[in-house]
């Protein structure tokens, strides 16, 4: 049992920053405009499947890697701009329940175009078969699914932390009508932020695709984890949410290794003892979100 | 809602449904299927006591009617209780779910408590799918309908329904006494502005609290029921895309009405009864746009709609009793518009 403990840490690791990253998306949203998307694993499922049907079609797995996720921001950012926009104005459970409304709709469309039993879609060769690591060998894929994520987050901090538009955006999260009245377009950062979110989402999506297997409800299977990842870390903290994320990912993939009946339940027991210890989560900031 | 008018659609109300099982083969519907109306529509209440009075997202009521159908089928299987014991039981195990989670929800307000509602909700979710030995997991489990004790007297559909109207009765009374009464005005004021009431010098933690015991029972005894209805308990009950489906019908109806509730359950579960045997699968990408619909075009429900219009028609100037929904008013959404 011991000897599969450091590939199964790993796993989690690389588990843990898929709900990282679909976290960090969902926070954007929430910490800008109060909606909760209920529709982020849908939108996950449709880059997952545009990448597949991407490749089906001859177009090389690089290319669909980027390819899906923005035609899927697009996507997103016409249902933001047409159907969520009129909701800000009003109580935020309004927008969660459009969104709920909207992943409904989008898991049966998928079951219509793709079919409801799940795709095969597998990674390219270049990246199929394992490394060996010294201590261990470890599934390419895998690895490079973590390079990836990594890579995303930096440049989402870097984004949000030295460029003008990301500090507008930071700051217009402290204070909306305040930046608004120093003369930015506050429904432009909505847009971006909402599509920023889903782009993060979009990547995660094709990425989960060929880890975890591609079905109408697979992307919707890593919102609930994401849900604990953003109370665990903390509400309005972003950095919170990515320790979150891969907290719970360890957490769950060592229940599996030892207790396999609690893996479900376990990250609930987390974040129950987490809220018992910190109300507001590990690093959530006092004073946002009551 | 003037006195005169609410008695005389409460007569009509009561009296349609106490001559339903005369009525419901005429358009070929099931009695069973009202029963389920009812038995939805006690969830529903639930879910307005939270969402619609107090303004808290209950996204997580799910687990309570779940708990309740579970506590019914467990107690039926296991120890072979009546039928009053296992609603009973039902009750205390959804009641006990709400002391359970409350410590841990109450302590967040807007979308931090909805959040929190959801996720804690799904745990009771993952329990029932996972420990197949005992809850049947993802199949579910069958149970016999249990006697009433007494009487040693087996339920048929028809006095089944007639045992649902009276509990669902008494509850939309209590229901309706719950919110009028100086306590249901204290959650409305926490939902218009919690800060106020606790410049007043009352704990709102503890209101909260209480009035979601409240909804857990109600959950509890909707869930219950249900499982007796079909005889039948499974996972999906607790999960909270049900506890969406509840908040939907809520909003269908019309949120912080005393009618509403019942409204919303009517459309739903006969209109789910109807279409998911024309269209089939379809139906649920018209469920979604419902939800969007209602969301956008229609949150004031069907009661509130009307309630709204009777106002208008009174120069909008008294202050009734049950335009708590003033709040759902998409053209007054922080305002609430006390007394123009």
């Amino acid at each position: 049992m011991f000897h599969d403990l450091a590939p199964q840490l790993f796993n989690g690791l690389v588990l843990g920053a898929f709900y990282a990253i679909v976290a960090v998306g969902l926070s954007l949203i929430m910490n800008l405009t109060g909606t909760i998307n209920m529709a982020h694993g849908s939108f996950m499922t449709l880059a997952g499947y545009l990448a597949y049907s991407m490749v089906l079609r001859g177009t090389s797995f690089w290319f669909a890697l980027i390819a899906a996720p923005l035609i899927v921001v697009i996507v997103g950012v016409v249902i933001e701009r047409t159907l969520v926009r009129p909701l800000y104005k009003r109580e935020p459970f309004y927008s969660l329940l459009m969104t709920f409304g909207l992943s409904l709709m989008a898991e049966e469309i998928y079951r219509l175009i793709w079919g409801s039993a799940g795709v095969p879609f597998s990674p390219p060769p270049a990246l199929s078969g394992a490394a060996n690591l010294g201590f261990m060998s470890f599934p390419t894929f895998r690895i490079f699914i973590a390079v990836v994520l990594i890579v995303a987050i930096l440049a989402l901090a870097f984004f949000l932390t030295r460029t003008r538009f990301g500090l507008r955006l930071r700051a217009a999260v402290q204070d909306t009508e305040m930046i608004a009245a120093l003369g930015t377009n506050t429904q432009l950062l909505y847009a971006v932020n909402f599509g920023l979110g889903i782009f993060l989402a979009g990547i995660a999506g094709v990425l989960a695709g060929g880890m975890l297997g591609l079905s109408p409800t697979s992307g919707n299977a890593l919102l609930m984890p994401a849900f604990v990842t953003v109370i665990i870390g903390g509400m309005g903290s972003l950095f919170g949410s990515i320790v979150g994320g891969l907290l719970i990912g360890m957490v769950i993939s060592l229940t599996t290794l030892f207790i396999p009946a609690a893996s479900e339940v376990s990250m609930y027991i987390l974040m129950a003892v987490v809220l018992l210890v910190r109300p507001r989560g590990l690093f959530g900031e006092e004073g946002i979100f009551g | 809602m003037t006195a005169r008018f609410e008695l005389i659609v409460s007569v009509i109300a009561l009296a349609l449904l106490a001559c339903a099982p005369a009525l419901s083969p005429l358009v070929h519907l099931d009695i069973s299927i009202v029963s389920e109306v009812l038995v939805t529509a006690l969830a529903v209440m639930s879910v307005n006591l939270l969402l619609g009075y107090t303004g808290l997202p209950a996204f997580g009521n799910a687990a309570y009617f779940g708990l309740g159908a579970y506590g019914a089928a467990l107690s039926v299987k296991y120890f072979n209780v009546d039928f009053f014991g296992a609603v009973l039981i039902g009750v205390v195990a959804a009641l006990a779910g709400g002391l359970i989670l409350g410590p841990f929800l109450l302590r967040r307000r807007g979308i931090y408590f909805g959040l929190l509602s959801i996720a804690f909700g799904q745990v009771f979710y993952f329990v029932a799918y996972r420990y197949t030995d005992v809850t049947g997991g993802e199949d579910g489990m069958n149970f016999p309908r249990p006697p009433i004790g007494l009487v040693h007297a087996a339920l048929n559909e028809a006095s089944f329904y007639y045992l649902v109207l009276v509990m669902f009765a008494l509850s939309l009374l209590a229901f309706r006494t719950v919110v009028r009464s100086p306590f249901g005005r204290t959650l409305i004021a926490i939902r218009q502005n919690e800060t106020r009431v606790r410049y007043l010098g009352l704990n709102t933690d503890r209101f909260i609290f209480v009035a979601l015991l409240i909804s857990a029972t109600m959950a509890g005894l909707g869930g219950a029921l249900f499982g007796l209805l079909i005889n039948f308990a499974y996972p999906l009950e607790l999960d909270w895309h049900q506890s969406g489906y509840f908040v939907l019908m809520m909003i269908l109806g019309g949120a912080g009405t005393v009618w509403g509730s019942l409204v919303g359950a009517i459309i739903y579960v006969i209109g789910k009864d109807i279409l998911s045997t024309v269209i089939q699968s379809q139906w649920q990408i018209l469920l979604g746009a419902l939800f969007v619909a209602c969301v956008l075009g229609f949150p004031r429900g069907i009661v509130g709609t009307v309630q709204a219009l009777r106002r208008g028609r009174g120069g909008g100037q008294q202050f009734t009793d049950d335009d708590v929904n003033a709040a759902f008013d998409p053209a007054a959404p922080v305002e609430v518009g006390r007394g123009r």
